[in-house]
């Protein structure tokens, strides 16, 4: 009897032992906090290839509608939705451009402890870039309570769009400070820099050309200031090798993606008639040469374009009896870069700038090289090049030069880019036979777009409401 | 801990030493471990394995034997030292024993909260491979839907309702087989595997091998499973041999399956756009009719094809089995072999399983006991995408054969930019292969007759090698792209998707169980345990892009590779205790408390502790009932359970940014935002029931309420991607469900040969959203797409319950006061309200901001009902099951009226006036066309007409009462008589033949309500719109036994 009390006592006390031990010894066992599949301090260099990817795609991205608004390129279907100004919903537009910005709100605040003002300053104006993307879109928009880091707010208010514009300059006159400065810690390396290769220089003429972008778009403001446009230009591009090249895709370039699919029929990137006919001289009387550097010509050897909402006629919409976005041109092949700001660009915004301020002689000579280099980039000979350039209609003389000539010409060199819908915007639609798209939806054209249905599933109490999109944003607006 | 060591001698006068043997009554097997001992002391023994015993008595004393599952029997000890007893089995269900938490059997009347056994005659009677799909319409309180007719498709289980506000969150009970805590997860790794039907692993296990299976629904059932029992578990046991001699089973059965039902669509009017016929038209149902259309087209056929129903086949299923089971007094052992092969109605999709298991059973002593569980199985098939199959037959016009889809050269055969459903179907691929086992080992050691040892040990671990291809371009002449068979980079250039899941669990708990008789009235047990979780979960994939060679799925051959790895480790412990107290046999009181602690918490908040009570009180033991009252129980109980988050809720940092090519690194913030304060969640389930049987158990019913309400639920809430993340982790809110299960059990008729059993189930829940976090009005669940901004959303908002929809509505009228005063922003549609008809005459959307709630995916009950009849050697069972009350969205609804193919499209050419008010308060009397073009009647140009300017951006028109009744199976099987199996060899042999999915009634418009496009994993059932089709089969099956 004593014996088994033993061997009882023992076993008992065994088993209230052995958990107790179990805890105790193995405090870390239970510690899985750490997620091993995320690292805790990525390399600020690594950070710069994820933004410069991100904010060039997104241009691509943005473009891949609003180039439906501003027409150079039109649904194969009839009553497309984005032809035909429907409510759409740009979900993943959106929230890749945020996604991207919270990237970058990382990226300033990783820069900004350890010193790295390249960085920084690239940050900034990356951040500023794809704000004004949104805005540009959308009108007012998250930004003072979002990204969480700063705050902790999961449902972030709206700032109205004239503070969200401030915002946008403050951020680039910031970066471009950043990038001036000469104590930085880490410089931007060569490789992992995807659209400067490391060049800080670059990077501060592309700032300026972007602040140049923005201080134009107040146009229709009286706070609209031509002196200050003016001398952002001064310190921006001074030719085609100061643009910047992101050309770094996990295929190829999307633009040529769209085409290689539409080739093998899976339809999409058919231009518009309205840039068709632009260019092949039906609306003004002239053939432009970059016809033939943009597009390729028709099966029947002409160019033609499709009529927004209208889709395809003629035959069925296997024959390749109309234009498409090319591989052929330097702008929309396999390896060609996504550019966020060109070099004719910057001369067209002097362009306008110039003659808004009466320096008619400026605005000439600026319009002049804007289509010459634009020209020269498409690689148009040289003999055409000129020939066109000296035609009475284009080479009017700086006496006569005309807004309305001006943007048209903007017209054809920000092909594809989406600061191409703000410049028709500004200039309201008055393009010559610029035609409302088939059956739309809208009595006027469209002016903004509808909020995503992903934002107002989850941001609900936040959103504003739409309104008419053919309501005129803020900076469309006097 | 408490140590209780109880010795209490009495002095009794005139002992002499009583033995005898005890056997079963009805067949006068020996039976050991039965518990003798003598009434009013302390004084115990037991029966050793000839079913002998000895103990000390005195004349006058009386002997108690007993044994679970058997009636209680009382001899008085006489002059004689010999005394046998003859048990008899336990007649009334509450002697019943079930197999409990962890394993440990209790019997059926000591249960203070609801428990629900199937047989595996009942589980099995139609044959469904999927056990999960087996339990369906069978218990009480368990909603179980299948997502899909596809071979092997997952199966969602759900015990009482929804009680985890996240919409991702697992709420599905936790799977026990043997004491091995299962795996019942299904897994979506893999581009394209969340919509391809992918199996809950639980398809795993073959039903055949069940012995039985306990539900156990309440949070006192489960409180001694801690957090991963708190939606419940299903505890299930396999068979094991019996000493005796070597049985063989055989069975082996065939099948065929077709859809259960198509919707209905219009045949009149074929491909082209506004009435104009165009063979390359991307429309494939908006041109003339088909006499017009043949006018201009002679190769135009005849009649338009019904695409949709020529696209699916029969599929074809069989199965055999072989078990062995045998044994001696000391060792027994089952082994079972099974092969099961199914082709689905969708080609090429299919489903192998391929099952051995072993169990043993080891008596070493009369004190110690062991045995080893076994089982390993190789399952997988080519699974479909059944919502992109269906998708792209809207698209595809029914003016051309959908199976014509090869061109002479091998390439997709077909029009305009349209692709062939059954071209992708072919070349784009998804296959699973996953190898698994499952071991348990358990050890019983009885020391000393009121202490009992128990440990168990059991892995379960498996491999998921799943492989994804697509053909890739060959660039013939007129080759056509098929940009599915792609990547977005690379749209149509083929791709080879290597992934790889190797998954491991251990689990293992210790329990120590004492028994003490305090008196004769009063006993007690205490049990105290130790249990260990630990999971290991390690994917990779490798994507390769891209190929060179069209057709070679190696990976070297893609231009383009992407990888990634993901790692997971999560660590579980509990201890716990549990102390019951039986009065007199009629009242018992059990008491429980455990302490998890969880690595997927920070702490401090890792550690918690809950507790549970339970009571039960069988009246009719204590009080004199009228005899036709064979038994009548009370039931009681009252239990907190805490419930952790999902591994790495708490972390946070960067994640690789996956859109670079080779030679470029990034990083970029991940989806989800983590929270490292998050603290568990509570569950507070209050339950009380009622179970009574009589006339002989003849009739017997079970009927349980209960109330329960969860704090603090973890949730991963999708967020606004203006903050940078996709989804956060939040303690946000609680929910409550309060319901009842009622199940009758009755035997109408009993007469001679001829019996029929019934048994019915029905329950109802009533869950509510009580609270979210502050600054939410709402969380989506999920949203499926709808055309002119009709997404259809679910949300969840405090003060409703689980799971509104909203989408877009009509405008109804409003007089201009009432807009003032904003009424027409309520988010309620008013029913008596005529609809806004705006000056053009039709009815107007309204705007996409003000969206209305349209309907709930919660159903008002559920209910089964099944029926066994027997004559002779004949048996007749049939199943019905009901699901009523609820909502789905009907996605394939809106894309027939968008294209043109729904049934009542056929009006397009009519004229109408539209019934309701127009802005200024009178009624419309406006006559419209409802057709696109010009209306040849009064030459008004309609643009592109009603269907396609109003009637597809009305959600309301496609959110739609769900709710349905199932004639689930039926099956009649033949036992051959004995005296035509006149040979020694075959023991007994039956034949069956049962019918699955028989007959659906239901007004909704899909295919079936019940089925999903969310995978079994997921919380969200919403959306019942381009599903799998759900098929109706029928089986034959042969059963032999040696």
């Amino acid at each position: 009897m004593k014996m088994k009390l033993n061997k009882i006592k023992i076993s008992l006390v065994g088993i209230a032992v052995l958990p107790v031990m179990l805890i105790s010894g193995c405090k870390d066992y239970f510690d899985q906090n750490e997620n091993p599949n995320l690292v805790q301090d990525p390399p600020i260099n690594a950070m710069l290839t994820t933004a410069t990817q991100k904010a060039a795609l997104n241009m691509q991205r943005f473009g891949g509608f609003t180039s439906y608004y501003a027409q150079y390129l039109a649904n194969p279907s009839a009553s497309g939705a984005t032809d035909t100004y429907q409510v759409t919903d740009n979900s993943s537009e959106w929230n890749n451009a945020y996604y991207a910005m919270s990237d970058l709100k990382d990226m300033m605040v990783k820069a900004e402890s350890i010193g790295a003002y390249q960085h920084l300053g690239v940050a900034k104006l990356l951040m500023a870039y794809q704000l004004g993307l949104v805005t540009d879109t959308w009108g007012s928009a998250p930004y003072s309570q979002a990204f969480w880091i700063d705050n902790n707010i999961l449902t972030p208010t709206y700032d109205d769009e004239e503070s969200l514009y401030q915002a946008a300059m403050t951020l680039i006159n910031e970066g471009i400070g950043d990038l001036q400065r000469s104590d930085f810690t880490v410089a931007l390396d060569e490789t992992a820099d995807l659209m400067h290769h490391g060049n800080a220089a670059a990077w501060i003429k592309t700032a300026y050309g972007i602040k140049a972008r923005f201080l134009n778009k107040i146009s229709k403001k009286p706070t609209y200031d031509p002196t200050a446009v003016l001398s952002a230009l001064d310190s921006a591009y001074t030719s085609l090798h100061d643009e910047s090249h992101m050309n770094v895709f996990l295929g190829i370039n999307p633009w040529a993606q769209t085409a290689v699919s539409n080739a093998s029929n899976l339809l999409g990137g058919w231009l518009s008639d309205n840039l068709v006919n632009h260019l092949n001289g039906t609306t003004y009387g002239l053939v432009d040469p970059r016809i033939a550097y943009i597009t390729d010509e028709t099966v029947n050897g002409n160019y033609v374009g499709t009529r927004n909402g209208q889709g395809n006629v003629g035959g069925a919409n296997t024959i390749h009896d109309e234009c498409y976005i090319s591989q052929n041109c330097v702008l929309t092949n396999d390896t060609s870069s996504l550019v966020i700001i060109t070099y004719p660009e910057i001369k067209f915004i002097e362009a306008e700038a110039a003659w808004r301020q009466g320096d008619q002689q400026r605005a000439y000579t600026a319009y002049l090289e804007g289509i010459k280099s634009n020209m020269d980039k498409l690689g148009v000979s040289a003999s055409d090049r000129d020939d066109y350039l000296s035609n009475p209609t284009v080479a009017v003389g700086a006496g006569n030069l005309s807004l309305d000539l001006i943007f048209k010409e903007k017209y054809v060199v920000t092909y594809l880019n989406p600061e191409a819908w703000n410049d028709m915007r500004r200039h309201d639609y008055q393009y010559k036979d610029f035609r409302m798209p088939v059956n739309a939806y809208l009595n006027t054209f469209i002016r903004h777009v509808a909020y995503p249905a992903d934002e107002r599933g989850r941001n609900s109490s936040n959103v504003p409401s739409d309104g008419s999109l053919d309501t005129p944003l803020w900076w469309d607006q006097p | 801990m408490l140590c209780f060591i109880f010795i209490s001698i009495k002095a009794v006068a005139q002992q002499k030493t009583i033995h005898g043997r005890v056997t079963i009554d009805e067949t006068g097997q020996v039976l050991p471990g039965v518990t003798v001992s003598v009434k009013g002391t302390a004084m115990r023994s037991q029966t050793n394995e000839e079913g002998n015993y000895s103990i000390q008595a005195a004349i006058g004393q009386t002997l108690v034997f007993s044994y679970i599952g058997m009636e209680p029997l009382e001899l008085p000890v006489g002059a004689g030292n010999e005394l046998n007893a003859r048990l008899k089995a336990s007649s009334s269900g509450l002697d019943e024993v079930v197999v409990t938490a962890l394993g440990i059997k209790r019997e059926e009347r000591s249960l203070g909260y609801t428990a629900q056994q199937v047989s595996a005659s009942e589980l099995n009677y139609n044959k469904q491979p999927n056990l999960v799909n087996a339990l369906q319409g069978k218990v009480a309180g368990v909603t179980i839907s299948s997502t899909g007719g596809s071979p092997g498709q997952g199966a969602r289980i759900q015990i009482r309702g929804i009680n985890s506000i996240d919409p991702n969150r697992d709420n599905q009970p936790l799977f026990v087989i043997d004491g091995v805590l299962m795996d019942n997860s299904t897994s979506t790794q893999g581009a394209s595997a969340s919509g391809r039907g992918m199996s809950n692993r639980a398809v795993d296990i073959n039903p055949d091998d069940i012995e039985s299976i306990n539900i156990l629904r309440g949070g006192a059932a489960t409180a001694l499973y801690g957090l991963r029992g708190a939606n419940g578990v299903v505890v299930i046991t396999t068979k094991s041999g019996k000493s005796g001699d070597i049985k063989i089973d055989y069975q082996g059965s065939a099948g065929f399956e077709n859809v259960l039902r198509f919707p209905e669509l219009q045949d009149t009017y074929t491909q082209g756009w506004q009435g104009e016929y165009d063979p390359e038209s991307f429309w494939p149902s908006w041109g003339p009719t088909v006499e017009e259309a043949r006018a201009i087209d002679p190769t135009h056929p005849e009649h338009l094809y019904n695409h949709v129903k020529d696209a699916f086949t029969t599929g074809t299923q069989y199965k055999n089995s072989l078990t062995f089971s045998g044994g001696t007094d000391k060792v027994t052992f089952l082994s079972s072999l099974s092969q099961l092969n199914q082709q689905g109605v969708m080609s090429p999709t299919d489903f192998k399983n391929y099952q051995a298991r072993l169990n043993t059973t080891f008596k070493l002593s009369d004190k110690f006991n062991a045995g080893v569980n076994m089982s390993i199985n190789n399952s997988g098939g080519y699974r479909g995408n059944a919502g992109r199959y269906i998708e792209q037959l809207i698209y595809w016009t029914p003016r051309y054969d959908v199976n014509d889809y090869l061109e002479e050269n091998g390439t997709m055969k077909s029009y305009g930019s349209t692709d062939n459903p059954r071209y992708v179907a072919e070349t784009n691929r998804f296959k699973d292969d996953v190898l698994r086992f499952i071991g348990a080992a358990n050890f019983n050691y009885r020391p000393l007759d009121w202490l009992n040892l128990a440990y168990r040990v059991g892995i379960d671990t498996y491999r998921d090698n799943r492989l994804g291809t697509a053909l890739g371009f060959q660039d013939l002449v007129g080759e056509r792209l098929v940009s599915e068979n792609g990547t977005d980079a690379a749209p149509g250039m083929g791709f080879v998707n290597v992934y790889n899941q190797n998954f491991r669990s251990i689990n293992s708990t210790f329990v120590a169980s004492a028994d003490h008789q305090f008196s004769d009235n009063f006993s007690a047990t205490l049990r105290l345990g130790q249990d260990l979780y630990d999971r290991y979960v390690r994917r990779e994939a490798t994507e390769g892009s891209n190929l060179t060679v069209y057709n070679w799925f190696s990976l070297g051959n893609a231009k383009t590779l992407i990888a990634n790895t993901y790692l997971e480790k999560y660590r579980l412990m509990g201890l716990f205790g549990e102390l019951s107290f039986n009065y007199k046999d009629y009242l018992y009181l059990t008491v429980t408390g455990r302490n998890d602690i969880t690595s997927s918490l920070a702490r401090p908040n890792n550690s918690f502790f809950y507790p549970s009570a339970t009571l039960s009180y069988i009246f009719s033991d204590h009080w004199h009932l009228p005899d036709a009252i064979d038994n009548a129980k009370f039931r009681f109980s009252y239990a907190r359970i805490g419930k952790d988050a999902d591994p790495y809720s708490t972390s946070s940092g960067w994640a690789n940014y996956t859109s670079l090519p080779t030679g470029y690194s990034g990083f970029t913030r991940p989806s989800l935002l983590g929270d490292p304060t998050l603290k568990p969640e509570f569950t507070d389930t209050w339950e009380t029931g009622l179970s009574m049987a009589f006339f002989e158990n003849r009739l017997s019913f079970d009927a349980n309420y209960y109330h329960s309400v969860s704090k603090d639920q973890i949730i991963n809430i999708p967020v606004s991607s203006t903050i940078g993340y996709v989804t956060a982790a939040i303690n946000a809110g609680s929910m409550r469900n309060q319901g009842i299960e009622l199940s009758v059990n009755a035997t109408p008729v009993k007469r001679g040969d001829f019996s029929w059993d019934t048994r019915l189930n029905f329950s109802a829940n009533r869950n509510k959203i009580l609270s979210l976090r502050e600054d939410l009005t709402q969380i989506e669940a999920g949203n499926e797409f709808g055309y002119l901004s009709s997404n259809v959303y679910m949300w969840l908002i405090p003060g409703q319950p689980y799971g509104d929809l909203y989408g877009r509505a009509l405008k109804r009228y409003y007089t201009d006061d009432e807009i003032a005063a904003g009424l027409d922003q309520s988010a309620e549609i008013d029913p008596n309200r005529p609809l806004l008809i705006g000056a053009d005459g039709f009815p107007v959307l309204d705007a996409v901001a003000n969206k209305k709630k349209l309907g709930n995916v919660q159903p008002d009950w559920i209910g089964g009902w099944s029926n066994t009849f027997n004559y002779k050697d004949l048996s007749l069972s049939f199943l019905i099951d009901a699901r009523v009350g609820q909502d789905r969205y009907n996605q394939l609804a809106n894309f027939y009226s968008a294209f043109g193919m729904a049934k009542y499209t056929e009006n397009r050419n009519d004229h109408l006036v539209f019934e309701g008010m127009l802005a200024d308060g009178t009624p419309n009397t406006k006559e419209v066309w409802l057709g696109q073009g010009v209306d040849p009647a009064t030459g008004v140009d309609y643009g592109d007409g009603y269907y396609r300017y109003i009637h597809r951006g009305v959600s309301e028109y496609f959110v739609e009462d769900a709710s349905w009744v199932r004639l689930r199976s039926v099956s009649l099987s033949y036992r051959f008589p004995q005296k035509w199996i006149q040979n020694n060899f075959v023991k007994n042999a039956s034949v069956s033949v049962t019918g699955n999915n028989l007959a659906l009634w239901t007004n909704y418009s899909g295919f079936d309500p019940e089925s999903t496009t969310t995978n079994s994993g997921s919380n969200v059932d919403a959306f019942a719109g381009m599903t799998y089709p759900s098929v109706r089969s029928f089986l034959f099956t042969l059963n032999v036994g040696f």
